[in-house]
C-alpha cells in the first residue's frame, strides 16, 4: 500500500503506541483486500465492548490504556446491559458494572457514549461522500442508502479508523462498487416500519451481497422506513448499499443506478412477499408470550411520540411484559417533551443501551461464569421488526411473534396477539 | 500432490498443527462453538470435529458481520484453530478477527487446498510468505 508521511509516522510508532496498533491492523486489512492507500474518514461507529464475551470489555480497555484518543467523531454501537436501568431488565448487577467499564474506556478516548445501533437518532449524520467505517451493519447500510456516506461492513477494526482516522480504499469506498445489481419493482401499499422491514428481508434473501435497486414505491418512504427497509436486507443478506432512485445519493434514476449498463430485469415485490415474512417468523402455535417488544432498530424519537399517542391514558395486560428499546440520546429526549411520562405510565419499560437479543437473553454468549448470568425462560417474543425476530430465534432461541407497530401495541395492551391487519 | 502450496499470506505470522479440512464453507458466527471449539454447525466433512490446535482448511467463508468476534472469543476461550487456509479471500470480518487473535491466513493458493491437503496432516503455515508446507 501507497501511505502518506503522516501515515508511515502512525505505522512507526511515532504517534504513540495506539495509533501503530491500529495503523498496522489497517494496512494488514487494506493489503489482504488489495487497497492502494488509506482515505481518511470523517465519522465512525464502533465497538461499544461487549460484557457478555469474556475479554471483550478489556479489549476497549487496552487500546484505551496505550493512550488512544479518537480522531473523528465516534459513536459507540449497542452493549449488553442498560447502564442506568439494569434493574428493569433483570439483569446481574455484576454484567451492568462491567458494562459501565467500557463507557469509562470510550469516555477517556472521546467517544460519545451513544451506545446503539441507530446512532443518526442521536445526532450522528454523515454526509454524501463523507467516508466512514461502522461495527453496525443496520448502520452501514442506513449511511451508505439514505446519507450517501461510504462504508463498508465492519467488526473491531471501525476502532482503529477511528483512532488513525484512517481506513483502505476497497469495497463501498470505491465508486465503482457503488452501482446497481439486481432491480426490484415494488407494487401496491407498502407503509409502516414492519412492512418495509419485512419487504427489507425478502429484498436481502434474493439480493445477497450484491446492490438492490427499488423503483416502484409510491412515495417517499420515511426516514424510519428508510432505516427498517436497511435493517432488514442487512439482516437476511449482506447487503451494504441499497439505491433508491430519487432517494439515495446521487442516484437520480434507474439507470444511472446501474451505472449506464443495461439494467436487469425486475423482479416484482408487493403484499405477498411482504406476508410471506410476517408469517414465516409467526412460529409460536399456542400464541403464548412472555415480551412485547418495539424499537428495533433503537427508536426514533418520531416512534417514541407514536408510541405515546398509542398507549397513552391505556394500561400494558397483567402479566404482559412490554419493551421499548432506544438510545440514551432519544430517551432524554423524549423525557424532555413529555413522552417518557405516559409510557411509563402506561407500563411500558423503556429501556437504552440494549434489546432483547443483545442483553442477557441471548443463549449464544460467553460471559465470564463470575457474572452470575442466566438467560430467562422465555416462551416466545411479539415482534414488529424482521431484523429482531431473526435474531431473536437464533440468539434467544425461542419462537416469535412479528407483528406491525399498532398491532404489537395492541398486543401489549390486550394480552392477546394480535397479527399484522392487511393493508387496505 | 505438492508438498508446499504457495498463495497470499493475509495475516502475518507462522503456526503449525494437524489439519482439520471441511470440505464445506465455514461461518465463525453459528458453527463453531467457542465455549468449547466444537463444529457445531451443519458441515457434514467436520461434523462433531474440533477446531482446537488444528490448522482449519476450507474453500471459503460464509459471510457474517460478527465473524471476527466468534474467532477472537475462540482465541479468548483457548478454543482457536492456530492457523487458516482458505481457497478463496475470506470475508473482511475473519480478516480482522484473525488480526486480533494473531491467526495467520494463507487464501487463494496455486493448490486447491482442500484436494490437496489430508486431514490430520501435520501443516505448516507461514503467513508472512505465503507458504503452506505438508509434512
Amino acid at each position: 500500500m501507497q501511505l502518506s508521511d503522516s501515515e508511515k509516522k502512525m505505522l512507526d510508532g511515532g504517534d504513540g503506541e495506539a495509533k501503530r496498533v491500529a495503523m498496522e491492523g489497517l494496512v494488514q486489512l487494506g493489503e489482504a483486500f488489495g487497497a492502494e492507500r488509506m482515505v481518511e474518514i470523517g465519522y465512525a461507529h464502533v465497538h461499544a465492548g461487549m460484557a457478555l464475551y469474556l475479554h471483550d470489555v478489556e479489549l476497549i480497555e487496552e487500546i484505551a490504556g496505550k493512550g488512544a484518543r479518537m480522531a473523528v467523531p465516534t459513536s459507540t454501537n449497542i452493549a449488553n446491559a442498560d447502564m442506568e436501568g439494569w434493574r428493569l431488565t433483570g439483569a446481574p448487577e455484576k454484567l451492568a458494572r462491567l458494562q459501565r467499564r467500557a463507557q469509562t474506556a470510550h469516555e477517556s478516548m472521546g467517544s460519545a457514549c451513544s451506545f446503539t445501533c441507530t446512532p443518526y437518532w442521536a445526532g450522528h449524520w454523515p454526509t454524501w461522500n463523507t467516508h466512514m467505517t461502522s461495527i453496525e451493519s443496520t448502520v452501514t447500510i442506513f449511511c451508505n442508502s439514505v446519507l450517501g456516506a461510504k462504508s463498508n461492513r465492519d467488526g473491531y477494526f471501525a476502532v482503529y479508523a477511528a483512532v488513525a482516522g484512517r481506513y483502505p480504499m476497497f469495497g463501498y469506498h470505491l465508486d465503482a462498487n457503488r452501482l446497481g445489481t439486481h432491480r426490484f419493482r415494488a407494487i401496491g401499499e407498502i407503509t409502516g416500519t414492519s412492512d418495509f422491514s419485512c419487504l427489507g428481508f425478502h429484498i436481502g434473501s434474493i439480493a445477497g451481497d450484491g446492490v438492490p435497486v427499488i423503483e416502484g414505491l409510491r412515495r417517499r418512504p420515511t426516514l424510519d422506513e428508510l432505516d427498517a427497509l436497511g435493517a432488514g436486507m442487512a439482516t437476511s443478506g449482506g447487503v451494504t448499499l441499497f439505491i433508491i432512485p430519487g432517494v439515495t445519493p446521487p442516484y437520480a434514476d434507474v439507470a444511472q443506478s446501474f451505472g449506464g449498463v443495461r439494467p436487469p430485469e425486475a423482479a416484482v415485490v408487493g403484499r405477498a412477499e411482504i406476508d410471506e415474512v410476517y408469517r414465516r417468523f409467526c412460529t409460536a402455535t399456542d400464541q403464548g408470550f412472555d415480551i412485547v417488544h418495539v424499537g428495533c432498530p433503537h427508536a426514533s424519537l418520531e416512534e417514541m411520540r407514536d408510541y405515546a399517542r398509542l398507549l397513552s391514558g391505556r394500561k400494558v395486560a397483567a402479566g404482559v411484559e412490554f419493551w421499548i428499546t432506544t438510545s440514551r440520546a432519544v430517551r432524554t429526549a423524549a423525557r424532555e417533551q413529555g413522552l417518557l411520562a405516559p409510557l411509563e405510565a402506561a407500563g411500558a419499560k423503556v429501556i437504552s443501551d440494549t434489546c432483547p437479543i443483545s442483553c442477557h437473553f441471548a443463549r449464544t454468549v460467553s460471559p465470564d461464569p463470575a457474572l452470575g448470568v442466566a438467560p430467562p425462560p422465555i416462551r416466545a417474543v411479539v415482534i414488529d421488526s424482521a431484523k429482531q425476530a431473526k435474531y431473536v430465534r437464533d440468539m434467544i432461541r425461542c419462537d416469535t411473534l412479528l407483528t406491525g407497530t399498532e398491532e404489537a401495541i395492541a398486543t401489549a395492551l390486550q394480552g392477546r396477539f394480535v397479527p399484522r391487519q392487511r393493508a387496505s | 500432490m505438492p508438498r508446499t502450496l504457495h498463495g497470499r499470506g493475509i495475516v502475518k505470522g507462522q503456526a503449525s498443527g494437524p489439519a482439520l479440512v471441511a470440505q464445506e464453507a465455514v461461518s465463525f458466527l453459528g458453527d463453531v462453538d467457542i465455549r468449547s471449539g466444537a463444529i457445531v454447525g451443519d458441515l457434514p466433512s467436520v461434523r462433531n470435529a474440533n477446531v482446537r490446535g488444528r490448522v482449519l482448511i476450507m474453500p471459503y467463508t460464509r459471510g457474517s458481520a460478527g465473524a471476527w468476534r466468534f474467532l477472537y472469543q475462540l482465541f479468548k476461550h483457548d478454543n482457536h484453530p492456530v492457523a487458516l487456509v482458505i481457497g478463496s479471500l475470506p470475508d473482511p470480518s475473519v480478516v480482522q478477527g484473525a488480526i486480533l487473535a494473531g491467526i495467520p491466513i494463507v487464501c487463494e493458493l496455486d493448490h486447491d487446498p482442500v484436494a490437496c491437503i489430508a486431514n490430520g496432516a501435520m501443516v505448516r503455515v507461514d503467513g508472512d510468505t505465503g507458504t503452506v508446507d505438508i509434512r
